[in-house]
């Protein structure tokens, strides 16, 4: 589903990965762990696009979505909206200045997967941080992915947020999707994840 | 309780400023001399010729209300020229901002051009738009508004593109990884986080257009200020002063509303 090889990035000097591989079955949870600066975030945004490796291959079987540390929704528009953003890959630019009918109803249903169907017309600003955190998972469901690449997904959440999120991540792989998160709390990845992979630092140039 | 060095530590010594900070305040005060005797800045003269000014102060007091009717009607057109000149640069403002802004266009030709565009309106002032409309659809009005928005749309056009400069790179980044285009993300992640802004600018810009429109009047585009300038030409300070007024209302009107508005969207 997703395959990662010879990865290598470096940015201003620094390598920060060198030579990376990775490869995640369908179904399966991969939780990485490792220091600062061991590249596990350059990993990730590599894999969907944010930043260009330097070489080495990604092999994505599909459709790669990704949830971020802060979130990243758009505060002032309300959750269905900002779920309804993941389906923008496949609407054309002339359908998409008010997401049409189909789409909506999609993403209510990705609403629904992630337990917030009666927040749908709140402003997401409004909405508690794991309750955001979810909403962002919506729309990686909404964009139809079947890799979803989280990054410190929890890190800024309360324990209680964060065990409902990696729950949902875990839901999710056993829904039959890839997913592979970042974490820096041990013991959450060995409790959800099915195989925990260990970052080094980089020796800093 | 006070901390007091021991006597051991060396106390750093304290550092005279740079030579260059020498060089530049004695630049930045012969300017200023060159400034004063260019100017012909005299407050001798100021003081001898007050009596001029009490003259004319005595002339212009009391107002002759007799002609408010017509300045209030001629403010109400001031105002107009001002509200059309904002809202139909808003088109041309918001094309020009999304090229010219790096959150919303990457190629780096489009973004030079749009702001070498918007730099030429910005630079260009709107009396001398004016100057040159009046000689297609003649003195009135409508060369004010035609002035106004190409003027506008360059200064609007800057702001709007400042403010999507400085969005948040989150939304915009997580939008992308979905598969949006680029004006995909500009409509879904980056116009939606900075409309608060665009608003409040639109209002500040209404303001200082209304403000303008008068100017523009002086210069024959209608308005109160064609009234003021007419009262000055016929020596009827007395009307002039009327005028005065019903502009430092229309002014206070449009500020507070605007600026009631502002606070209301949190710009």
């Amino acid at each position: 589903m997703l395959a990662i090889r010879g990865l290598r990035k470096s940015f201003g000097g620094r390598t920060v990965l060198d030579g990376f591989d990775l490869s995640v079955e369908p179904g399966e949870f991969v939780a990485l762990l490792g220091p600062n600066g061991s590249g596990k975030s350059t990993v990730l945004r590599c894999v969907v696009g944010l930043e260009t490796p330097d070489g080495g291959e990604v092999e994505v079987g599909g459709n790669a979505a990704m949830v971020f540390q802060k979130i990243h929704l758009v505060g002032r528009r309300n959750a269905l909206d900002n779920v309804c953003s993941g389906a923008l890959g496949r609407l054309p630019l002339h359908r998409s200045f008010f997401f049409p009918q189909d789409v909506r109803e999609e993403a209510m249903g990705c609403l629904e997967r992630v337990g917030l169907v009666d927040r749908a017309l709140d402003r997401c600003a409004r909405l508690s941080g794991g309750q955001q955190q979810r909403v962002a998972i919506a729309r990686a469901l909404c964009q139809r992915a079947n890799v979803i690449l989280a990054d410190e997904p929890v890190s800024a959440l309360d324990p209680q947020a964060a065990v409902q999120v990696m729950e949902l991540l875990k839901a999710l792989a056993g829904d039959g999707m890839a997913v592979v998160a970042v974490l820096h709390q041990p013991e959450l990845a060995r409790t959800y994840a099915d195989r925990v992979v260990e970052m080094k630092a980089t020796v800093a140039a | 309780m006070s901390v007091t060095a021991s006597p051991k530590l060396a106390v750093p010594r304290r550092r005279w400023p740079a030579p260059v900070v020498w060089v530049v305040v004695a630049v930045f005060l012969v300017v200023h001399v060159l400034a004063w005797q260019a100017t012909e800045f005299s407050p001798a003269a100021l003081i001898a010729g007050w009596e001029g000014m009490a003259d004319f102060l005595a002339e212009s007091l009391p107002p002759d209300f007799s002609v408010l009717g017509k300045s209030l009607e001629a403010a109400v057109i001031t105002l107009y020229i001002g509200l059309l000149g904002t809202t139909f640069s808003i088109p041309f403002a918001l094309a020009l901002a999304l090229l010219a802004s790096r959150a919303t266009t990457s190629a780096a030709w489009a973004q030079q051009a749009a702001r070498a565009v918007l730099s030429f309106l910005r630079s260009v002032p709107d009396v001398v738009f004016a100057l040159i409309f009046v000689t297609a659809v003649g003195l009135g009005p409508f060369a004010g508004v035609l002035a106004l928005v190409f003027h506008n749309t360059g200064v609007m056009g800057k702001l709007w593109a400042e403010a999507m400069d400085e969005s948040d790179r989150g939304p915009r980044d997580a939008v992308k990884v979905t598969g949006a285009s680029g004006p995909q993300i500009a409509l879904h992640a980056v116009l939606p986080t900075v409309m608060p802004s665009l608003a409040g600018l639109l209002l500040y810009r209404l303001d200082v257009n209304v403000r303008s429109s008068l100017v523009l009047g002086l210069a024959g585009a209608g308005g109160i200020g064609f009234l003021i300038n007419q009262s000055i030409k016929l020596f009827r300070f007395d009307e002039m002063v009327t005028h005065i007024l019903v502009v430092l209302l229309l002014v206070v009107v449009v500020d507070q509303a605007s600026g009631f508005v502002r606070k209301r969207l949190g710009a």
